[in-house]
C-alpha cells in the first residue's frame, strides 16, 4: 500500500480522528451548557458593582444588586446605569470613551482587581462576584488597576 | 446461498479458528463488563477480518454479538441488538479489506507507521459503529437523535480512543502471533 509511504495520509488520518473527537466534546459541552443555562436561568443572584468616574478613588457602588444567574456585566451594568452600547460599551451615564480615557472593567478576587480582558456583554456574572467599571487612562499598556 | 457453500467448504482449521475468536469475543466482553466501552471484541474481530477475510471478519463479529447480546446483562432491546450484530461486522469488513490490500506490500521497518495506520483503523470504524448504534437507540427509546449523541459523546469519544489504542498497540504483534499459526503465512506482513 503506497499510501502508507506517504507520512502525510497518516497525518491527515490521525488529524481527522482528533477533529471527530473534539468536535463531539465539543458539541457534548455546548449541549451541557445549554441544558445548565436553561436550567439555572431564572434563579436570582447577588453582584456588587461600583463605577469610578476616574476623578478620584471615589466609587458609587451598587451592592448586592439582584440579577439573573447567566445574566452578564453588561445586563448588570443596565441595570443600575444608562449604558451606551453598540457593540462596545462607549459611555456610562452619559460619561464617553474619549482618548486617553476610557471604561474599562475589572473583577475583584483574592488576589486584588484582575483586568476584564473581554466584552462586557460576554462576561457571565457570578454569585456575589464583585465588579468594577474604571474610567481610566489607557494611554500606557496594561492599565493600572484601579486605586 | 454464496456464504453458505463457502462455510461448508471451509477446512475445520478456520472453523476453529473462527470459533476461538467468537469465544474469545465473548468472554472478553463478560469480562470486561464492568469497563465501560473499553471492549476487546472489536479488535479481535478486527484481526480475525484482517487474516481470514471480510466475510469471516463480519462473520466473527456477527455471531459474537449473537450470543452476547442475547445474554446480556444490562438488558436486551431486540433492535439494539439487531443493530449492533451487524455494526459490529463493521470492524471485521473493515479487516477483511485491509488485509487484501496489506498482503502485497512489503512492511519490514514499518511498524511505527502501521500501528499509527491501525490505530486510525481502529478510530474510524468506530465513530461509524457508534453513530449507527447511537442513532438506532435513540429511535428505541424515542430519544432526539441529537440528544442521543451529544450526551453519549463522553462515551462515543473513549470507546473510539479506547479502540484507537488497542488498535495501535496490538494489531502488529497479534496478526504476528496469528501469522505462526498454519496458513496464516499469507500476508506479507506476518512472514515477519
Amino acid at each position: 500500500m503506497t499510501f502508507l509511504e506517504n507520512k502525510w495520509f497518516l497525518v491527515s488520518l490521525v488529524v481527522l480522528c482528533w477533529a471527530i473527537s473534539t468536535s463531539f466534546m465539543a458539541g457534548y459541552y455546548y449541549f451541557q451548557y445549554t441544558d445548565f443555562y436553561a436550567k439555572v436561568r431564572g434563579v436570582i443572584i447577588s453582584a456588587n458593582l461600583g463605577i469610578n468616574y476616574g476623578n478620584s478613588s471615589e466609587v458609587v457602588w451598587f451592592n448586592n444588586t439582584k440579577i439573573n444567574a447567566g445574566a452578564t456585566l453588561l445586563d448588570l451594568t443596565r441595570l443600575v446605569a444608562s449604558v451606551n452600547y453598540t457593540g462596545m460599551l462607549n459611555s456610562i451615564n452619559g460619561v464617553p470613551n474619549s482618548y486617553p480615557k476610557y471604561w474599562m472593567w475589572w473583577t475583584w478576587s483574592g488576589f486584588g482587581w484582575s483586568f476584564g480582558s473581554f466584552a462586557c456583554d460576554k462576561y457571565i456574572v457570578g454569585e456575589n462576584e464583585t465588579l468594577l467599571w474604571y474610567y481610566q487612562d489607557v494611554s500606557t499598556w496594561p492599565p493600572s488597576p484601579p486605586p | 446461498m454464496d456464504y453458505l457453500t463457502k462455510c461448508f467448504k471451509m477446512k475445520p482449521f478456520k472453523i476453529a479458528i473462527i470459533g476461538t475468536l467468537v469465544a474469545l469475543s465473548v468472554a472478553t466482553n463478560y469480562a470486561l463488563i464492568g469497563v465501560y466501552n473499553v471492549k476487546l471484541i472489536d479488535f479481535i474481530v478486527f484481526v480475525g477480518g484482517f487474516c481470514f477475510g471480510p466475510l469471516i471478519g463480519a462473520s466473527i463479529g456477527i455471531l459474537s454479538w449473537l450470543i452476547y447480546g442475547a445474554i446480556n446483562p444490562y438488558g436486551f432491546v431486540p433492535q439494539v441488538w439487531l443493530t449492533t450484530m451487524f455494526a459490529e461486522s463493521i470492524y471485521g469488513i473493515v479487516g477483511g479489506f485491509l488485509g487484501k490490500s496489506l498482503a502485497s506490500t512489503e512492511f519490514r521497518g514499518q511498524h511505527i507507521r502501521l500501528s499509527v495506520f491501525f490505530a486510525t483503523m481502529g478510530f474510524l470504524p468506530t465513530v461509524l459503529y457508534d453513530l449507527v448504534t447511537n442513532i438506532v437507540y435513540a429511535y428505541s427509546f424515542d430519544v432526539p437523535v441529537i440528544v442521543a449523541l451529544l450526551t453519549g459523546a463522553p462515551w462515543t469519544v473513549l470507546h473510539e480512543v479506547a479502540n484507537a489504542t488497542i488498535f495501535g498497540v496490538c494489531s502488529v504483534p497479534m496478526i504476528m502471533a496469528l501469522g505462526k499459526l498454519p496458513e496464516g503465512l499469507r500476508h506479507d506482513l506476518l512472514r515477519k
